[in-house]
Order: structure tokens, then C-alpha cells, then sequence
């Protein structure tokens, strides 16, 4: 059990509470209701592009790292296409400092042209970094939009073109800002070793005079139900062929999820899954296999992903693929084996748990899902399941139709 | 909208009031000898149901052939004369666990995570695999062709090919520089690695970290087990190398960022100088607000990050800056490095800078030592070097008496672009 307090500001910022004794420092959490699925398709990559910006100063104050680092802590943030979280890490005793920086920065941003034009060279750069200098790395940038055509999934957080980052102006950033970044669309989480009546004085000083803001209503189109497979080969400079299976699926509180979850644990593990036994080992189609789901927020994907073998090829793969996963349809799980991923899941939960950090990510996530209390239901989500869900639903799941195939040409030499 | 109602007005401008880190208490760890040589160490009083057990081996690369340490360490637990790596996996897997084979240079790492009430186990499955490990054939062809395909994408990584070149020019004349190649797994030979296991591993334990609420009995079962292994470990030969200096760049095609190694050899934390070059390098390239940060990425975004480091070893170290950067300015980067060394040995540090950087500093090593699981590491990065907890104290007091003189003096010893060794790749 994690346990929580939860209390709302007037202006409409929603604050949790988690006390952990045990720690000299303190967590502060903030998590803004915006992703990149948000973003005007003609304006991508710009949630990521402000989290770049969050960092370069706000109104009352000049930077925001060093009066934090002063302070002994840390702050980084991430941006995912559902949301954009930022986190601090400091000893407990200076919490005010890292309350003063987000609270401001909160209010509004000091927004200099030097700072967008070298935050827009930064992310430039990591794009170059992770996308472009890395073997596969644009395999997303072009997988996205063969797997989503209405839902704004169909672009990447670094942004569908990197000319929409290039050509971002301040115009464009203050709008940004002022449509997603209040106190509405924020959760704050704090974790440490306070009292309640503490947190709740502290917060009302530091964020209570920021202005109320209507909270924008998300109308994103659903994804439609695929009607048939869709393929994309493309070549690149690659040592080997590699492929994308990316198939349908639910979204992060449907029960799709946690059958999801399983059944890509099932087929994808390492040494005794269904991919790696079949393919890897005993037809030698492939060097690498593995299942997972992408997790997000709305519906999400179940990715089988892997590299093809010298002398082998994407079709011997297709071939033996399809088959393979039908035999999987028609064989029910045994009780024991469900019983042993459910255990190797509440493991790696355990120690996921351990960390401050985490715990007060993952109560801002489940907040924004509807409850923060969500999170102790995770477990029950997973022991509630049946062996005959699981095939049930991969007899739904594995259908060619729903399927949007990336295959990865290794260039001849 | 909702109303606002009035409050006390802050002044935003004015940041709250710090209070420095006054203490940091270091927990040891309950230390075991024995019989065999080896030492456990034993830490719990946790607040979850989480254990883990580290078996620290002297099997690093430079132990002995670098390609044998290697498929050594990946076939540990890949079958026995009487159960198959799926068995094995199947055997975990039942008991939820889960572990993890970490090679470097002079040790490898074994780690098992599982709830505490299974962790025992888990463990005897995986000791019986560990100790019985019979490398068969076919895992191997299985696992050498694995790793000729992930060493050709990693060929393909200006990182990669950076990060090689530096380690074999900056060890240059030492076992510290024989990398694995390409052709080298075609001899992979299962005799070599049923060698290097023989001495390494079943000879070769060095220490146990053992943490998590465990039972008194399965404590004991846990060193009868361990007696298993013989801890006789060969003293490491002098060392001897003569490091590279010079700039060295690799052509890659189609590359739009080159990525750079810059360093020069180093000592570890038992030397005089260590603490306050610490702090030293913090300024120039480890932490958000570094110079290097500070000017390479905030003000002309040449580069998503740039840090510097010191990498330690048994004894010695290494000192590194490593950064990806934009073709066209890589040598714009270079100049703006040099420059950031001249200012260090040039301008004195101002009392502000060198303040935030000693806070910071003592913030982040209570981080470290927060939680059961960090002190434990904490310890366990000082007692591989032959230190003790007792190290912290000192570098807390080394720390706050650091000066802006010294750091110059520093910056002026070890900080000379002339003496570096300066890669590229891309």
C-alpha cells in the first residue's frame, strides 16, 4: 500500500501527499496534463520543445538549476505523448526551494529569444542523437504513422518533422504555454518526511496566488479498428533486417492492458518464450526477438520487434510468424505459468516501489488516470485475470487486419 | 472561473533560505568471513519485501582472454549436466526472480533479485547453475552468433567506435587495452571458457553482498552455500601502460554527429588529490550547470549534453569528457573545451560558483546514502579500493575546505589540453 493525502487548491492544482519517514530528502513531482498527442499537427515536437524551455528562466527568477543545486538537489523532466513530468530531488530541510522554483515557473516563464533559440538547437541535436546517428533509430519516426492515421499517436514527442522545432516561434511557445501549463492541468506530488498541515501551508503560499485557468476539454479523435494489414519497407544503412509487428490494442485502464501486459511477458521473454524458443532457437530465423507494449494512455500498441539472421529474410519470418501466433491462439495458458508472471510482476513492482522517486511518478500518473489510489489496484487488475481471458484475447489481439508491419532493408553494400 | 481569495503576498524574487547538509550518517554493512576467504557482507532492516545477492567475481576482462571473460559471463546460467538453460530460466521464473551478469574490467558481477521470501530459493537454483555451469556447445554457437550480430549495429554507433578507440590509446602497453574484435568469435573455443571459469569463478569469489529482511537460518544456509566457492585470487601483475595523448579522429560515412572522448589518466579515491579534484570536476563537467553545459549546450547548443567524469578502477582511474556533437562544430567544440580548462587554471573560481558546487556536491552524497540499498553501494564503492566508510567523513571535510586556490593549482597539474587524449568519431 502506498498511502497518500490529497487536497485541491482553490485555482484548481491538484497536490498529493505521500509520507515517508525514513528519508532525509524530499521529492517534488510535477505533472502537466500535456503530450505530445496534444500538439496542432501542423506544430509537432512542441511539448518536448517546452520542457526544454521550462528550464530557461522564469518570470521572478533567472535560471531555475542553480538556486535548486544550491540548495543540494537535482531536477531533470521527461516528455512522453501523453505527458510532461518534472521531478526535483533535494534534501528535505530546503523543500521551499524547489516549491519557489515550480511555483513560478508555473505562474509563467520569462520567455528570452536567446533561450528558444538555443533550446530549439539543443533539441535539434537530440534529435540528430537519438534518431538520426543511431542504426534503427528513426524505425519509430516511421512506425507511428503507419500504426496511427487519426489518433495524434501518429507522430513522435521529438515531433513528426524536425522543421515544426525549426520553425517555432515565440508566439507560438507563449500560446503553448498559456493553454497547458496551470495550475488545472498540473498535479504536484510531494514525498518525504512532513506533516500534512506543513505541506498544505507551504503549497497554499507558493502556488495559491496563481491564477485560475479553465482547464481545455481533450476532444482527440479514437484510432479507428484497422480494416487491413499495412506495410511499410524501407531501406537503411543497417547490418542487419529488422522488423515491426505493431498491433491494436486498448488503452491503460481498460482490462486490454493488463492482458496485454502478459501475454507480451509470455511470448517475449528471454530463453522460454514462444518468439525466442520457435524463431531464435529452433528455425534460426532470427538474432533477437522480443514482445512489449507501448503503455500509453490512450490505445496503445503490442509491439513484436527483432532482427533477422544472415542468409534469412523478413519473408521466411512473415511466414513462420503468422502461423505461429495462430498455434498460439489455440492453446490455452496453464494455470501455473499465469500464476508465475503475475509473480515476476509484482517482483519488479516491489522494487520499482522502493525508489522515492518512482513511487511519486507513478502516484502523479494514476492521479491524472482518474485516482491516485488506482495503484494499489494494480495488482488485484492482474490476479483477477483467467487463463481463458488471456486467450480470448489473444485470439482478438493477433489479427492480421489490425496489424501495421515496419520492415527495415539492410542496404546491400 | 473560480475566485481567488486573498492571501499574503510573496516576494518571488526572494529565493527561501538554505540550510546546508550538516550530517550524513554511513551505516556498515554486518561483515562474514569465510571459510573460504571470501566476505559477506550483510545488510538489512529494510521496509519492503525486496532482497537481493551480489556475488562479486575476480572474472573482469582483463583477467585473463577478454573474449573467454566475455562468453564466460554470458553463458553462466545456460544449462548444467543436468538441467538446460530453459529449465533453469523456467526454475527462476517460478519463484519470480530475476538476475543480472555485469562484466568489466576486473570483476563480474552476479545479481539476484527476488521477494525475501523466496530469495533463498531462488538462490540454490541458481548456485546449482552458477557452480555447475557446463557451457554446452550449442548455447555457445548460439550465443557467439548473438553477439557478432549486435557487435555489427554496434559498429555502427559513433559512440561505440569513440569509446573503444580512447580505452585502447589511453591504456596503451596494458591488458587494460585488449578489446574484443569482430573475427576474435570465430575462436571462440568452450575448453578456453570452461578454463576461465574453472579459475575465475569457482576460484575466483571475491565478496557477497547479501541484502533484505532474510531469516537467521536462510542466512546460514546462504554461507554453507557460498563455502562452495574457493576465494583464491591471484595478486594483479604491475601495472605498466603508456597512455596516447594527441587528437585522433575516425571517418564514419553518413554520420551528422561525431561523438568525442577527451581524457587523460587519473588516479582513484586513495589518492591526496582525488576529493578535491572532485569537486574541481564537478565545476568544469558534472553536474546541469556545468561550464561545459553552461556554454557547450545553454548558450550555443552544439550538443544535447556534455559531462565529465572520473572513472575509477582497482588502482587507478581515468579522467573523460564525453559529448555527440553537430559535424560541422566539433572543432568549434574543441576550442570551447580548451578554453573552459584555460579559464580553470586562469580565473580564479568566485565564492558563489564554488558555494552552489560544494552544496551540491553534499546533496547529492546524501542521495547516495539514502536508503539500504544505496548505503550498501556506497560501501561497496570504497571497500573494492581497500577503503572504509570512514572515507565519506573525510571527503565531507575535504570538500568543505577546498579553496579556489587549490582547484586552480589543480586545474594548472591535471587539466592541460596538451597532455590529453583527444577521439573522435563520425
Amino acid at each position: 500500500m502506498i498511502h497518500f493525502e490529497r487536497f485541491i487548491l482553490e485555482n484548481g492544482l491538484r497536490v498529493l501527499f505521500h509520507k515517508e519517514p525514513s528519508t532525509p530528502l524530499a521529492v517534488v513531482n510535477v505533472l502537466y496534463d500535456v503530450g505530445a498527442r496534444d500538439e496542432n499537427p501542423k506544430q509537432t515536437g512542441f511539448a518536448h520543445l517546452f520542457e526544454h524551455l521550462m528550464f530557461g528562466g522564469s518570470v521572478h527568477i533567472p535560471d531555475f538549476d542553480a538556486p535548486l543545486q544550491a540548495a543540494g538537489g537535482q531536477s531533470n523532466a521527461f516528455t512522453s505523448n501523453d505527458i510532461t513530468n518534472y521531478y526535483n530531488v533535494l534534501p528535505a530541510h530546503n523543500l521551499d526551494t524547489a516549491l519557489w522554483l515550480e511555483s513560478d515557473r508555473m505562474r509563467s516563464l520569462a520567455f528570452t529569444p536567446k533561450s528558444l533559440e538555443v533550446q530549439r538547437q539543443v533539441v535539434i541535436e537530440e534529435f540528430k542523437q537519438r534518431y538520426l546517428n543511431q542504426p534503427y533509430g528513426d524505425a519509430w519516426l516511421q512506425l507511428r504513422p503507419l500504426a496511427y492515421q487519426k489518433h495524434p499517436y501518429r507522430w513522435a514527442t521529438i515531433g513528426k518533422n524536425i522543421k515544426h522545432i525549426a520553425d517555432a516561434t515565440m508566439d507560438d511557445v507563449r500560446a503553448f504555454f498559456q493553454k497547458h501549463y496551470h495550475p488545472s492541468n498540473a498535479i504536484l506530488c510531494i514525498v518525504g518526511n512532513f506533516e500534512l498541515a506543513e505541506i498544505q501551508q507551504k503549497v497554499a503560499y507558493f502556488f495559491g496566488d496563481i491564477p485560475a485557468q479553465i482547464k481545455v476539454e481533450r476532444k482527440l479523435p479514437e484510432e479507428p479498428i484497422q480494416k487491413r494489414l499495412r506495410q511499410k519497407v524501407i531501406v537503411r544503412k543497417v547490418p542487419a533486417d529488422s522488423f515491426y509487428y505493431a498491433f491494436q490494442m486498448g488503452k491503460r485502464l481498460d482490462k486490454d492492458y493488463y492482458l496485454a501486459d502478459l501475454l507480451s511477458d509470455h511470448i517475449g521473454n528471454e530463453k522460454t518464450g514462444l518468439l525466442f524458443t520457435e524463431l531464435q532457437r529452433k528455425k534460426r530465423l532470427v538474432s533477437e526477438i522480443t514482445a512489449y507494449i507501448t503503455g500509453s494512455i490512450d490505445n496503445g500498441l503490442f509491439v513484436i520487434t527483432g532482427k533477422i539472421n544472415p542468409k534469412r529474410t523478413l519473408m521466411e519470418l512473415d511466414d513462420a510468424l503468422w502461423p505461429l501466433l495462430e498455434k498460439y491462439k489455440g492453446k490455452k495458458m496453464s494455470k501455473s505459468a499465469l500464476q508465475q508472471l503475475i509473480l515476476k510482476l509484482q517482483t519488479a513492482k516491489a522494487f520499482q516501489d522502493q525508489g522515492l522517486l518512482n513511487r511519486a511518478m507513478n502516484l502523479s500518473f494514476f492521479e491524472l488516470l482518474g485516482d491516485a489510489a488506482l495503484i494499489d489496484k494494480e495488482s488485484e487488475r492482474f490476479t483477477s485475470i483467467q487463463t481463458a481471458d488471456l486467450q480470448t484475447y489473444a485470439q482478438q489481439l493477433f489479427d492480421k487486419n489490425r496489424c501495421a508491419l515496419l520492415q527495415i532493408q539492410a542496404q546491400l553494400p | 472561473m473560480k475566485q481567488q481569495t486573498n492571501r499574503a503576498v510573496i516576494d518571488r524574487t526572494i529565493a527561501p533560505s538554505l540550510r546546508p547538509v550538516e550530517h550524513i550518517s554511513f551505516v556498515a554493512p554486518h561483515t562474514y568471513h569465510l571459510k573460504n576467504g571470501a566476505v559477506l557482507y550483510f545488510r538489512q532492516g529494510l521496509q519492503n519485501d525486496t532482497s537481493k545477492i551480489e556475488l562479486h567475481f575476480a572474472a573482469g576482462s582483463v583477467c585473463g582472454d577478454p573474449l573467454s571473460a566475455s562468453l564466460c559471463a554470458g553463458l553462466l546460467i545456460n544449462g548444467t549436466k543436468q538441467k538446460t538453460a530453459k529449465q533453469i530460466q523456467k526454475a527462476l521464473d517460478a519463484v519470480g526472480a530475476y538476475y543480472d551478469v555485469s562484466l568489466s574490467q576486473e570483476t563480474t558481477v552476479v545479481t539476484l533479485y527476488a521477494l525475501k521470501d523466496q530469495l533463498l530459493k531462488a538462490y540454490r537454483v541458481f548456485h546449482d547453475s552458477l557452480f555447475g555451469a557446463s557451457f554446452p556447445q550449442k548455447e555457445l554457437n548460439e550465443l557467439v552468433h548473438e553477439r557478432q550480430q549486435k557487435f555489427m549495429v554496434q559498429q555502427q554507433k559513433v559512440s561505440f567506435l569513440a569509446q573503444r578507440l580512447f580505452q585502447r590509446s589511453l591504456f596503451a602497453g596494458s591488458i587494460y587495452a585488449q578489446q574484443i574484435q569482430l573475427e576474435d568469435f570465430k575462436r571462440a573455443d568452450r575448453s578456453a571458457i570452461m578454463a576461465f571459469h574453472q579459475q575465475h569463478y569457482l576460484h575466483g569469489l571475491k565478496k557477497v553482498f547479501l541484502i533484505g529482511d532474510i531469516s537467521e537460518e536462510a542466512l546460514q544456509a546462504f554461507q554453507v552455500l557460498l563455502n562452495v566457492f574457493e576465494s583464491q585470487i591471484a595478486a594483479r601483475k604491475a601495472f605498466e601502460w603508456q597512455p596516447e595523448q594527441g587528437a585522433t579522429h575516425i571517418e564514419h560515412e553518413g554520420a551528422v554527429q561525431s561523438a568525442v572522448r577527451i581524457g587523460r589518466p587519473l588516479f582513484n579515491k586513495t589518492h591526496p588529490d582525488f576529493c578535491a579534484f572532485s569537486v574541481l570536476n564537478t565545476i568544469l563537467g558534472d553536474y546541469f550547470g556545468s561550464r561545459l553545459m553552461s556554454n557547450i549546450r545553454e548558450d550555443k547548443g552544439y550538443t544535447y549534453g556534455i559531462g565529465s567524469h572520473i572513472v575509477e578502477n582497482s588502482k587507478f582511474g581515468y579522467f573523460v569528457i564525453g559529448t555527440e556533437v553537430g559535424v560541422q562544430t566539433r572543432t568549434a567544440t574543441f576550442l570551447e573545451i580548451q578554453k573552459e580548462f584555460e579559464r580553470l587554471q586562469n580565473e580564479a573560481i568566485s565564492d558563489a560558483e564554488l558555494e552552489l558546487v560544494k552544496s551540491y556536491l553534499m546533496g547529492q552524497l546524501l542521495k547516495s546514502a539514502d536508503g539500504p540499498y544505496a548505503m550498501l553501494d556506497l560501501f561497496a564503492n570504497v571497500e573494492t579500493i581497500g577503503l572504509d566508510l570512514s572515507f565519506y567523513d573525510h571527503y565531507i571535510a575535504e570538500i568543505k575546505a577546498v579553496d579556489a586556490k587549490k582547484l586552480q593549482e589543480l586545474a594548472k597539474q591535471y587539466l592541460n589540453w596538451d597532455q590529453m587524449l583527444i577521439i573522435s568519431a563520425g
